[in-house]
């Protein structure tokens, strides 16, 4: 059945517009689910998605913590750090993909921050070395993270996509894989090693 | 070993043994201790080394965080901007005093130096090392490069997750080394080990100690020579290494210990020194008193008296000195003493026999011209005492010594040499005799004794000799005038005088006598007997037995040759005990073989005066067995005439036994008729003088025949002595003599021969005939 909704929606994409959801669910090796991965899907072929009017994003400082510590956000997206502490923060990033120095600050004082090229940008905060957040910049609007129940859904038109998934503590690169979206819903169960080391960063793979 | 010494030594020796063990002691304990010291301060310089170095890392790391944290250099590293970045690392290592500086990435490559030997891309051989040591694990990581060794710490660089890591190096130089010497108090070397062995980077050692502790490295040693060693790898690859050595002298170390051991060694030799001077000053001053002592003792024992202990002190030797001082006079006073009992009699106090002895002898050293010498006797003495008492006998002592010592003095000196004799020596002056001094000491002796008011007749007998006259030596002169006493007691005279014809004492004579002790002994002594016969019938009636010596070498010697000496040497008891018990003997024999024959024994006045010789009779008797009867003892006068009250008791005592009694040589001697009418015998030999003249003078008959009628209205039997023709024995027969004995009969003969003769005589018709009338008879008319 799946088989059959995919293979109409494949039919459909060539068409015409088709949209149906992709509900990504990773679980550890132990079955446990695993938030904070990110999942994008880049169209496999055909043209590139027509650029939406960039948005904007925010990523909070909530008890000398970056929230959500990983977002995935598409290229052009303005970010905004407020502070939610009492403490002061000095929010900066030296990643090759958007470095910035945002000056010592509390409240929403912060200029927003825009993500003009795609990559992978650390956060760090000048004064708390223990303050680690990543900022997934991508060029494809079709993302998703999971959560807590370790599920994602993206909403992307029916064709072929890769998938990428990333996450800062995955124990092995994830290899990207070729989706097919097509009418119907469908969802992607997936399993993937979990790293022990929380200072050694996943590489990202473009 | 003097005293003196003995202490001394004794203490030394004790002191230095007790000096010896405590240095033992001490330098054990200080050998002990100063390895001990070595390895605590070789311990405490290492702990002290790594915690220094364990600073230095601190101080390093916390500067290359400084470095790391910085936000320019973070964005230097984030740019890969490599000249940026190094100039960055020389900035922050320059404000540190780093002496290296290096980037890696996290992989250990090199990304970035401050050393251009470091190339860029190469794997950095300590960054592992360095990751295991960080953060904040002890132990220090050290590098070589460029020659040097440093000190490294990695620290990693954060945007913010770990981008890169930081590699910061102090160089271990001479000025770092110094350093670690200087806190350690030891000497540091640091020295790596390549292809070539052992080179030392650095050190405060001595060039010349520096080969040594290299040595020590490489053969894993800790004491090289003076040096003891502690070793700390801080590198220990296959191909290189890089070990600190820690050293101390040891000779350095152990100075403290020596010096304390020099000292100690100091202090005993002084001690010892002190401690010997003292030894032998208080050695002396014990034994010099002591030697003074000793002297004082030695010249007491030579009998001089007149030292002094002169020791004034108040110790123990004081107390000996005391002592010695009190024994000094007592001993003094005792030798007085005994010199006063050994040269004094008592009684009298005159001069002891010694004493006199002594004196004569020292007066006739000193050369007077003429010395007379007197010996006195107390005639009957012995009847004083025993009738009056002692006490009595001891007073009239006393009283003649006074006489003879009283002024004038007659004599030079004058002693009581024995119970009743005095002595007395005098020079003779020119024209005086002997005899006239004689005759003063008997004058001045003459008057009566008075005891309690009751006058004692006393009267003195005196023996002269005088000197050099008669003998130059004391011992003969006193020897001299005994003789010349014997002969007036014997003569029953006041004084005598001696004469050389009477000297016996000739050296052939002195031999005889040992000869005749041996001559009893060996049975040498014989007897011969002479046959006495009834001048009437001509029959055998006793015989007399008379001594012959069967001499060795002399042969045959008549009584005359042994007898008179025998008498002069105290001998003639034994003679007598012999033939007495010789004849009683034969005599028993005679008896038991059925030929009866009275023997006759001469006895002389020293037997008289034996108080055991009726006794040595009566034993001869019993264990002969011979009847009494059958055995006459013949005494001359001269016998009785010494102490006729002595001998008349002793011939009372043998008439008692039933023996006979006869007097011998009558007529040679000057005893008085009186004597001889109490004398208890029953027999009078006539001398052979008498007889042999008796042909020849007719005043001579007169006398025996006087004799013979004096004899016989006495009851007493007469024997005629030396007959020798037919004529005498005839004419001794007319007048009436009883016996005859002589050679005109027989010769004496000994036993054989005697036996062999009596055997030749015709046997008597009837029983012998008693020669004795009956003892009670005698014993009425002795009264």
């Amino acid at each position: 059945m799946t088989r059959l909704a995919a293979t109409a929606c494949l039919m459909l994409a060539a068409g015409g517009a088709c949209a149906a959801p992709l509900t990504v669910a990773i679980s550890t090796a132990d079955g446990a689910p695993y938030a904070d991965v990110v999942a994008i899907l880049d169209p496999a072929e055909g043209p590139a998605p027509t650029p939406a009017e960039p948005g904007s994003a925010v990523i909070d400082q909530v008890h000398k913590a970056f929230v959500p510590r990983v977002s995935v956000i598409r290229t052009g997206t303005a970010v905004y750090f407020p502070n939610s502490d009492r403490i002061r923060h000095q929010v900066y990033s030296l990643s090759a993909a958007r470095s910035f120095n945002l000056k010592l600050y509390a409240g929403t004082a912060a200029p927003p921050v825009v993500f003009g090229q795609s990559g992978l940008v650390v956060l760090g905060c000048n004064i708390h070395d223990s303050m680690v957040g990543f900022v997934a910049v991508v060029d494809t609007p079709y993302f998703g993270r999971t959560g807590a129940d370790g599920r994602a859904r993206i909403e992307a038109p029916a064709g072929r996509y890769r998938l990428r998934l990333w996450h800062p503590e995955l124990a092995a690169t994830v290899a990207p894989r070729a989706v097919v979206l097509g009418a119907e819903p469908q969802t992607l169960e997936l399993r993937v090693a979990r790293g022990d080391d929380p200072s050694a960063v996943s590489p990202w793979v473009d | 070993m003097q005293l003196r010494t003995r202490i001394a030594v004794t203490f030394l020796a004790l002191l230095a043994v007790v000096l010896a063990a405590a240095l033992l002691a001490v330098s054990a304990a200080n050998q002990t201790n100063a390895e001990r010291e070595i390895n605590r301060q070789l311990e405490t310089g290492r702990l002290v080394f790594e915690r220094a170095l364990e600073t230095n890392r601190r101080q390093l790391a916390q500067a290359a965080q400084v470095l790391a944290a910085d936000f320019g250099f973070r964005e230097a590293v984030a740019s890969r901007d490599a000249e940026t970045i190094v100039s960055a690392l020389q900035n922050h290592g320059a404000r540190i005093g780093a002496s290296l500086a290096v980037l890696l990435s996290l992989d250990g490559r090199v990304l970035a130096s401050t050393d251009p030997t470091i190339a860029i891309g190469e794997n950095f051989r300590q960054a592992d090392a360095l990751r295991r040591a960080d953060p904040g694990e002890r132990g220090p990581s050290v590098a070589v490069a460029n020659g040097h060794v440093h000190q490294l710490v990695m620290v990693p660089v954060r945007s913010p997750l770990p981008v890169a890591w930081v590699v910061m190096g102090f160089a271990l130089d001479e000025q770092a080394v110094r350093e670690l010497a200087s806190v350690t108090g030891l000497d540091v070397t640091l020295a790596t080990r390549t292809l070539g062995g052992w080179t030392a980077a650095a050190s405060t050692l001595p060039k010349a100690q520096l080969p040594g502790a290299l040595v020590a490295l490489a053969q894993g040693g800790d004491v090289q020579g003076d040096l003891a060693l502690r070793a700390l790898p801080l590198i220990a690859n296959p191909d290189v290494a890089v070990t600190v050595a820690l050293t101390r002298s040891v000779a350095e170390a152990r100075r403290p210990f020596d010096r304390l051991t020099d000292r100690l060694v100091l202090i005993a030799l002084a001690s010892l020194s002190l401690t010997a001077v003292a030894a032998f000053w208080v050695a002396r001053n014990i034994t010099r008193p002591l030697q003074a002592l000793a002297g004082v003792v030695e010249r007491i024992r030579g009998g001089r008296y007149d030292a002094e202990v002169e020791i004034e002190r108040r110790d123990e030797i004081g107390t000996l000195a005391e002592g010695l001082q009190l024994m000094r006079a007592a001993v003094e006073s005792r030798d007085h003493d005994i010199r006063t009992l050994a040269y004094t009699d008592r009684l009298t106090g005159l001069m002891n026999r010694t004493a006199f002895a002594a004196a004569l002898a020292e007066a006739l050293r000193a050369g007077e011209p003429r010395t007379a010498l007197a010996l006195i006797n107390v005639r009957r003495f012995r009847r004083i005492n025993e009738c009056l008492g002692y006490g009595v006998g001891d007073e009239v002592l006393r009283q003649i010594a006074a006489r003879l010592d009283e002024p004038p003095r007659l004599a030079s000196r004058v002693g009581r040499v024995a119970g009743d004799y005095f002595a007395a020596y005098t020079p003779l002056g020119a024209g005086t005799t002997p005899e006239q001094w004689g005759a003063q000491l008997l004058a001045r002796l003459a008057a009566p004794v008075v005891v309690s008011g009751q006058p004692i007749d006393v009267s003195t007998t005196v023996g002269l000799a005088s000197a050099p006259d008669d003998s130059a030596d004391a011992d003969d002169l006193l020897r001299c005038a005994d003789l010349a006493l014997e002969r007036a007691r014997r003569d029953n005279a006041d004084l005598r005088r001696y004469d050389a014809a009477w000297r016996v004492a000739t050296p052939e004579q002195l031999s005889l006598l040992g000869e005749l002790k041996r001559a009893i002994d060996e049975g040498e002594l014989k007897l011969a007997f002479q046959p006495k016969i009834q001048l009437t019938s001509g029959e055998l009636c006793g015989v007399e037995a008379l001594m012959r010596w069967q001499h060795p070498t002399r042969g045959l010697l008549p009584p005359g040759a042994f007898v008179p000496f025998a008498e002069q040497a105290g001998f003639i008891r034994k003679l007598t005990r012999y033939a007495l018990r010789e004849a009683t003997v034969i005599g028993a024999q005679w008896h038991r073989a059925g030929r009866p024959l009275p023997i006759a024994v001469n006895i002389s006045a020293d037997d008289l005066a034996d108080p055991g010789f009726e006794a040595g009779v009566a034993e001869a008797l019993r264990e002969s067995g011979l009847p009494p009867s059958l055995l006459a003892l013949e005494v001359t006068e001269s016998g009785f005439i010494a102490d006729p009250a002595q001998a008349l008791g002793r011939l009372e005592a043998l008439r008692l036994l039933g023996v006979g009694l006869s007097i011998d040589d009558f007529g040679t001697g000057y005893s008085s008729l009186s004597y001889l009418t109490r004398m208890p015998v029953d027999e009078l030999k006539i001398d052979r003088s008498f007889v042999s003249a008796l042909g020849s003078s007719s005043e001579v008959a007169a006398v025996v025949r006087a004799a013979l009628e004096m004899a016989h209205s006495l009851g007493l039997k007469v024997v005629a002595e030396g007959i020798e023709d037919v004529a005498t024995a005839q004419q001794l027969a007319v007048l009436g003599c009883d016996v005859g004995q002589g050679y005109l009969y027989s010769k004496p003969l000994l036993r054989a021969d005697f036996e062999r003769w009596r055997d030749a005589q015709p046997l008597p018709a009837t029983s012998p005939p008693s020669i004795l009338p009956a003892p009670r008879a005698v014993a009425a008319r002795s009264r």
